[in-house]
């Protein structure tokens, strides 16, 4: 049973994840290919949120640095976007690295107001470069594939969110993923037991700083066009309410929080940008009322049935 | 020392001159301790007197500002907590600090971690875990969150804890308060089989005058941040300076 849920479960989403492509239309293949952006940002961004607790708001920045870098490559220097976004994601992470430093003695409030910091810093540095990122006129970049295709751009993105969300299932499996918890339960007590928690926060850090990174310059070559929203705070929140409305914490919870917050925006977007409130509001209400999410729900429910 | 016979005692923690101040406070002024392999020392004074404190320094937690440490010939001056855990000195809180949201196994493997010994499989690492927490008689919480035992069992899991880290040196930092008399002699048992068992030099804080006095080998007596005073159980409970620490003069 242990073994079909581990193993079965997840072929047969990705066996499903093929078929879309078949029949949807291309305006809502481009909604599953956003999703699968936002999977990838928010599963990076629980790894470090939902995992060791450093509530970072620098996360969309860390996207926008992968997005920029790789498109000014391509814009000034010619350079293929394959390589770019994996030059993008490397300077996220070694960005991500510095800032995890940074962080070390900071927690809770601080660390989530000198993210913010950082993040606003770099917003302001893309608008006003506008010699080299084009302002908030956005940064025209080359796509993945001579011709443009979505359904190329769904496969690509499929298979990417797929390795991250493997990376991530088995860091949280792992010794490290047990030493991330032990660092978000206490950090002192961690400490006295033998883990080395400055190493643990600045890993955690510089690799969802990577992922973000990645899925940025993926985003960006994407729509082919880079603009000051993908590092904006908008964002952030968005991505930050996708992982805690799924459920922060655990494996799943982001995964379903990005397709039906995606999803669902579609559906209301007729209302303008009042859907980015509505899911703060909600956002704020899970926190309070059911901190672990639409996940925790239902695990509750499962169990409570199991019991019964 | 003496009857220990070719046994030659080597000391495994020593400390000169240890001074701690938090401002204007002096919280441990001036210490000299040390601690032989194989011994359970004890650790009392008044509330205040700054025992938490020494524990906090000789594991890292908090840095002193004066006087040497030595663990095994090593300095701790500059080592942080995690070090000095893997170096070999392993420790409990006064107020428990189990990882709450992991289930007791869970808080045993992450004991496990940062050890140089370290087991291959899953499997082994699993069953050594399951080890400890039978030891501590917690095999049956094995999937529970910590969050969900009682403080007796959180108390007994966080020492399951500090043994996974292999230590040669055990600090216990009042590991009785809060329990009954029949929950206080299963206590000191375990702590007896620790020794024997696991050849651990035990250094430990209580209040409970009677425990104290019965499994220590040795005393140290701290108040206001000063050793008054060292030595058997039987001098220290019939010493007048000790009395009068706890009990107090007539304020002058």
């Amino acid at each position: 049973m242990a073994n079909f849920k581990k193993f079965w479960i997840p072929i047969l989403f990705i066996i499903l994840a093929i078929f879309p492509p078949f029949f949807l239309s291309q305006y809502w293949l481009h909604v599953m290919i956003i999703s699968l952006f936002y999977v990838m940002m928010a599963s990076s961004w629980n790894l470090i949120a939902g995992f060791t607790g450093q509530v970072s708001f620098a996360h969309a920045a860390f996207s926008g640095v992968g997005a920029y870098v790789s498109g000014m490559l391509a814009v000034n220097l010619g350079l293929s976007p394959w390589l770019g976004i994996l030059i993008g994601s490397a300077v996220a992470a070694l960005l991500g690295l510095g800032l995890g430093y940074l962080c070390i003695r900071m927690g809770g409030i601080y660390l989530s107001l000198t993210t913010l910091g950082f993040s606003e810093i770099l917003r302001i540095i893309i608008t006003n470069e506008d010699k080299w990122t084009r302002g908030t006129m956005g940064l025209q970049v080359p796509g993945f594939f001579a011709e443009y295709s979505k359904v190329s751009n769904y496969f690509l993105f499929l298979i990417v969110a797929i390795l991250f969300l493997i990376i991530i299932y088995r860091i949280i499996h792992s010794e490290m993923g047990l030493s991330f918890r032990a660092v978000l339960n206490d950090e002192l007590a961690a400490s006295s037991s033998g883990i080395n928690t400055v190493r643990v926060r600045v890993l955690a850090f510089t690799i969802s700083s990577a992922m973000a990174g990645m899925a940025g310059g993926l985003y960006g070559h994407y729509l082919m066009l880079i603009t000051p929203d993908i590092p904006s705070l908008g964002q952030m929140f968005l991505v930050l309410a996708m992982a805690v409305i799924g459920g922060m914490g655990s494996f799943v919870g982001p995964i379903v929080g990005s397709f039906a917050l995606e999803i669902l925006s579609e559906y209301i977007r007729i209302y303008g940008e009042y859907h980015v409130l509505l899911f703060g509001l909600v956002a704020l209400g899970v926190a309070r009322f059911a901190p672990e999410g639409m996940m925790g729900i239902l695990n509750r429910r499962w169990r409570g049935r199991g019991l019964s | 020392m003496e009857g220990k016979g070719a046994l030659v005692s080597r000391r495994i923690i020593e400390a000169k001159g240890l001074t701690k101040s938090f401002g204007g406070l002096t919280a441990v002024r001036n210490v000299d301790f040390h601690l032989e392999e194989g011994e359970i020392i004890g650790l009392i004074g008044p509330n205040g007197a700054g025992k938490t404190t020494l524990f906090n320094l000789v594991s890292g937690v908090l840095r002193y500002d004066e006087g040497t440490l030595l663990f095994n010939g090593v300095s701790l001056a500059s080592l942080k907590s995690f070090e000095i855990c893997r170096l070999g000195i392993g420790r409990t809180f006064q107020i428990v600090r189990p990882f709450l949201k992991m289930t007791c196994l869970e808080n045993i493997l992450v004991g496990m971690i940062g050890r140089q010994n370290k087991k291959d499989s899953q499997k082994e690492k699993k069953e050594e875990a399951k080890g400890y927490l039978k030891f501590v008689g917690l095999e049956s919480r094995e999937a529970i969150l910590a969050n969900d035992l009682t403080l007796i069992e959180k108390k007994r899991l966080e020492m399951a804890r500090a043994l996974a880290t292999q230590p040669r040196v055990l600090l216990l930092d009042e590991v009785l308060a809060g329990l009954n008399p029949s929950e206080i002699l299963q206590a000191l048992e375990l702590i007896e089989v620790i020794r024997t068992r696991f050849k651990m030099t035990i250094f430990w804080i209580e209040h409970v005058m009677g425990a104290i006095m019965k499994a220590s080998d040795r005393i140290i007596v701290l108040d206001q941040g000063e050793k008054i005073k060292e030595g058997k159980p039987e001098e220290i409970a019939n010493d007048s300076k000790v009395i009068e620490a706890y009990l107090g003069e007539s304020d002058a």
